[in-house]
């Protein structure tokens, strides 16, 4: 019975051919590839052409796995293909088992194998790509805004100066035009670098007691001439129920409503703009307080309610609205670094509002540090003081020089190269050394340690501020710790670097 | 009388071995991938330009492996030329490339063996020199199956390796 089930049933795959050593086939059956008696191997496939060798060898079994061949019927079929040599003149047998079936399930299986494996190397290698680009460019900009400070702060410098000269109204005239510009340039470049700060993650809050209501003010005086001048009204709610005095970052706060405000008024032709602040409650000497801008400007697409938070983004391309539109970015992750977010709610054609909650210390034993007067003071006595600057540019240099001559009771030194640094202090009595950091071929801070190191203790202990556009978290950690005492970030302005230096000078 | 040699591609999988043969069988291409399992065999005949030799070429498309001693020592039997190919947008295709190529002129010393850097449509000439120590420097011909670049040289070219070495 079982032969006759066998018979009947199982349906032989494999071909089995005997064959002389030249593959001439002398016996074969038909299971596969029919009538080839009397053929040679190599007209069944090409396959076969480069196994000649493998016939000469005597004694030998080869297996050939997953053989693609193709069938009378034309149709690829996947064959394991065993040849089988022996000894003397026993001809060689050639075994062609098909196993089509099997192996197209493994073809799947590879398939997909395959693909999510060069799918995730695609992906690795993207990303990459995008973190090489990203660190390329936020390296750039710092870079570059970098370069742009000392010639910024020449050009403001020498405004200020220019500005006590005689001039006449015309000139007047022109040189608020620098004036404006300049500073709005400088505005510019620190947006941009407040920006690859965010996104290279390093800028952190400085947490500290200010008044806010003063703050409050404050900002609301500068906005309401902006508001003025381009005919709109601001108006302001600050509620009797605000804290005094609080702990948090006054000015990033500062910002972060600035650039609400700014905004608001760029994007306002008619109307008002209102202002409004309010405390939500106080917890646990946390107190949260309410932040809104409300304006009746051109109002936001809904769509667009989220791009107006990322950089370089402006919805409204036309000249009209100029700027690079960093500030509500800025403004979004400063507010974020505070654990809050803004939200926004907007009609197009009626306006938008800008409203956030941020959380402030509210610490009833800390008390205000008195603020620093921004006038300036007059010198306390009559004794002069030595200046080391260690400066390689020519446009800071000439800045320095020219507020401290004006003082009257300063002497400058300048040094432009940081061999010469330590022998200059070697042979004078200098009471403050100003050190730019990136010298060529040396860095201010390292510079630093050499002093420090120096022997003798009136040449160790001067105070040394740096004078740096980098001024990244990283940064300072570095400049304190080669011994740098304060740092004036670039640009600066005469109030800035008089007061920094008068600090250190008792 | 007709010469028939047999000239094996092998490379990791992916990186354009079976597209390199059909551009240069067929002369077409697709972007979709299959998946070689095993081997597929085609024939071609050539004739080369300098000698006007007519060969007929036994080319093996082998299932790709990101780790050459894998490979089935019986597809390499009878061998005439090798064409080792990686994919320049893949790093991991070249990573192992020079212990890759050591294995290979270990085990078979006198068989002349062409190096293929592939897919150079979707890199830039500067990537390439780049890469000068990288792959750059074991490279042959950098092709591109997709739009036929150096493809037929890369055949003629070892075709012409291997009837010098047959000469021998
Ligand atoms: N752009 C471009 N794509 C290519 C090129 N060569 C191959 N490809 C693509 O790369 C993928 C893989 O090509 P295959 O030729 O199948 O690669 P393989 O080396 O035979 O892969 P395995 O058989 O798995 O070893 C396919 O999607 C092709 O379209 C090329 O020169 N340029
Ligand atoms: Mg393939």
């Amino acid at each position: 019975m079982l032969e006759q089930y066998k018979k009947e049933y199982s349906q032989s795959v494999n071909q089995y051919i005997v064959v002389d050593l030249d593959g001439n086939i002398l016996e074969s059956d038909n299971v596969i590839f029919p009538d080839v008696v009397g053929k040679n191997l190599s007209d069944i496939h090409p396959f076969f052409e480069s196994v000649h060798s493998a016939l000469l060898e005597p004694n030998k079994r080869h297996i050939f796995s997953c053989i693609h061949l193709t069938n009378p019927e034309n149709q690829t079929i996947i064959t394991d293909i065993i040849v089988k040599t022996f000894d003397g003149k026993q001809p060689p047998l050639v075994a062609i088992l098909d196993l089509t079936t099997h192996y197209d399930n493994y073809q799947t299986t590879a398939q997909v194998r395959n693909e999510s494996v060069i799918n995730s190397q695609i992906l690795e290698l993207k990303n990459e790509y995008l973190q090489e680009k990203e660190a390329f460019k936020n390296a750039f900009i710092a870079n570059f805004s970098h370069e742009l400070r000392d010639p910024l702060t020449g050009i403001l410098t020498f405004s200020d100066i220019l500005k006590k000269t005689h001039l006449n109204d015309e000139q007047l005239n022109y040189l608020r035009v620098i004036d404006s510009s300049s500073t709005y340039l400088k505005q510019l470049i620190e947006d941009i670098l407040d920006i690859s700060k965010i996104e290279a993650g390093k800028l952190d809050l400085v947490i500290s007691p200010f008044n806010i209501k003063q703050l409050l003010e404050d900002i609301q005086s500068v906005f309401a001439i902006k508001a003025q001048q381009k005919g709109l009204e601001l108006i302001t709610n600050f509620n009797d129920n605000l804290p005094e005095i609080v702990g948090g970052d006054a000015l990033r706060l500062r910002q972060v409503l600035s650039n609400l405000l700014e905004n608001a008024i760029k994007f306002t032709e008619e109307g008002t703009v209102t202002f409004n602040a309010s405390l939500n409650q106080i917890r646990a000497q946390k107190a949260s307080i309410h932040f809104q801008v409300k304006d009746t400007g051109i109002g936001i697409p809904e769509d667009k309610l989220e791009d107006i938070f990322t950089s370089f983004t402006q919805l409204n391309n036309s000249q009209a609205y100029k700027g690079a539109g960093l500030g509500l970015a800025i403004a979004k992750h400063l507010v974020s670094l505070t654990h809050s977010r803004i939200s926004v709610d907007s009609t197009v054609g009626e306006g938008s509002t800008f409203s956030t909650n941020i959380n402030f210390i509210l610490d009833k034993n800390q008390v205000l540090k008195s603020k620093k007067k921004d006038v300036l003071t007059p010198p306390k006595s009559n004794r002069k003081f030595s200046i080391l600057l260690v400066e390689d540019s020519e446009i800071t240099q000439l800045s320095i020089l020219k507020i401290l001559a004006s003082r009257g009771n300063y002497f400058l030194d300048i040094v432009t190269k940081g061999e010469d640094v330590i022998p200059r202090i070697e042979n004078s009595e200098f009471d403050l050394i100003l050190m730019d950091i990136k010298l060529p071929n040396s860095y201010g801070d390292e510079i630093t340690k050499l002093i420090r190191k120096m022997p003798e203790r009136e040449h160790k202990k001067i105070p040394v501020i740096a004078l740096t556009a980098r001024v990244m978290k990283d940064d300072l950690k570095r400049y304190k710790k080669a011994g740098i005492n304060d740092v004036i970030q670039k640009p600066f302005d005469e109030n800035t670097l008089v007061s920094k230096i008068e600090e250190y000078l008792k | 009388m007709k010469i028939s040699k047999k000239i094996v591609l092998i490379g990791h999988f992916g990186v354009g071995k079976s597209s390199l043969i059909r551009r240069f069988v067929e002369n077409t291409f697709t972007e979709d991938y299959k998946v070689t399992i095993g081997v597929h065999i085609l024939k071609k005949e050539v004739t080369l330009p300098k000698s006007n030799d007519d060969i007929t070429l036994v080319i093996w498309d082998l299932e790709g492996n990101d780790d050459i001693t894998n490979t089935r020592p019986s597809y390499l039997i009878g061998t005439n030329g090798f064409l080792y190919v990686f994919d320049m947008t893949r790093p991991a295709t070249y990573q192992s490339l020079e212990n890759d190529l050591d294995y290979i002129k270990d085990r078979y010393p006198n068989i002349p063996l062409k190096i293929i850097g592939n897919k150079k449509d979707l890199v830039t000439n500067d990537f390439i020199k780049q890469n000068k120590d990288v792959f750059g420097r074991f490279v042959d011909f950098y092709t591109s199956a997709k739009s036929g670049t150096n493809v037929d040289d890369v055949f003629t070219n070892l075709a012409e390796a291997v009837i010098k070495e047959a000469k021998k």
